[in-house]
């Protein structure tokens, strides 16, 4: 997660606020889809052990990494489709 | 998994007693984390197995070389058979030792790395160690034994994996 901006000037605080909650929606829609989709492609059903394994710890890690990755290309090509809009 | 709450869970049905509530999930430490991400690591879990084998064939060997060639000359008083098997016993017990040992540490790191690269937790990781380590092994005696030694050893670690697994 990146540094906190600073507030661009000319934004009231109340639209500030507003765009950091929105914001902090984005981010916790985020976290629970990864980690929801991560676990489902990476953890097996059975539920043998209660800790993770090797396999399942370097999946998880190729899994974050890929979406994260995705997601901030994704992120890039939508923002910069922005201003023709 | 990330959306599980503190709800409250229903009894056995048919029961009217008040629900159990259970406790929120709680978040390790950092220190909890950097204590279980020691085992993570391939090294530190291949020289663990590799010891945990050691002190197996260490006991093995002495057990084995005590049942191994029993002195039945009467040359030697009772005092010098003691001392001779008592050699015995602890030369036969530390090749088994190291011999168990190598085995184990092998047999650790393989399934470990294979289980890295291949990012699953399956019996065909076993099955691949397994042959790595009894190849290795054998590998002194040409080709066809190594050939012979990886197939013999992947069968009898999957049987032990499957073993293990039984009471799941």
């Amino acid at each position: 997660m990146a540094t906190p901006s600073p507030i661009p000037a000319g934004i009231s605080k109340e639209q500030a606020f507003s765009m950091a909650q929105t914001e902090m929606e984005y981010r916790v829609e985020l976290f629970n889809k990864l980690a929801q989709t991560c676990f489902r492609k990476c953890v097996d059903n059975r539920y043998k052990e209660a800790e993770l394994n090797m396999g399942d710890n370097s999946c998880i890690d190729r899994c974050v990494s890929k979406y994260w990755q995705v997601n901030g290309m994704v992120g890039q090509l939508l923002s910069v489709g922005k201003p023709p809009m | 998994m990330a959306d599980a709450n503190a709800e409250p869970a229903v009894g056995s049905s048919g029961s009217n007693e008040s629900v159990t509530k259970i406790e929120p999930i709680r978040m390790p430490t950092i220190e909890e984390i950097r204590a279980q991400d020691v085992w993570n690591n391939c090294a530190v879990k291949s020289v663990a197995s590799g010891v945990m084998g050691g002190g197996l064939g260490l006991m093995m060997g002495l057990f084995l070389g005590a049942l191994d060639n029993p002195i039945t000359n009467d040359t030697m008083t009772g005092r010098q058979q003691f001392v001779f098997t008592a050699k015995q016993m602890g030369q036969r017990s530390w090749s088994s030792c190291k011999t168990f040992a190598v085995m184990g540490l092998v047999f650790s790191a393989a399934e470990c790395i294979i289980e890295k690269a291949r990012a699953k937790h399956d019996t065909t990781n076993t099955a691949f160690a397994g042959c790595v380590t009894g190849g290795s092994m054998s590998a002194r005696g040409g080709p066809k034994a190594a050939c012979i030694g990886c197939a013999g050893f992947a069968t009898f670690s999957v049987l032990i994996e499957k073993f293990f697994d039984r009471h799941t």
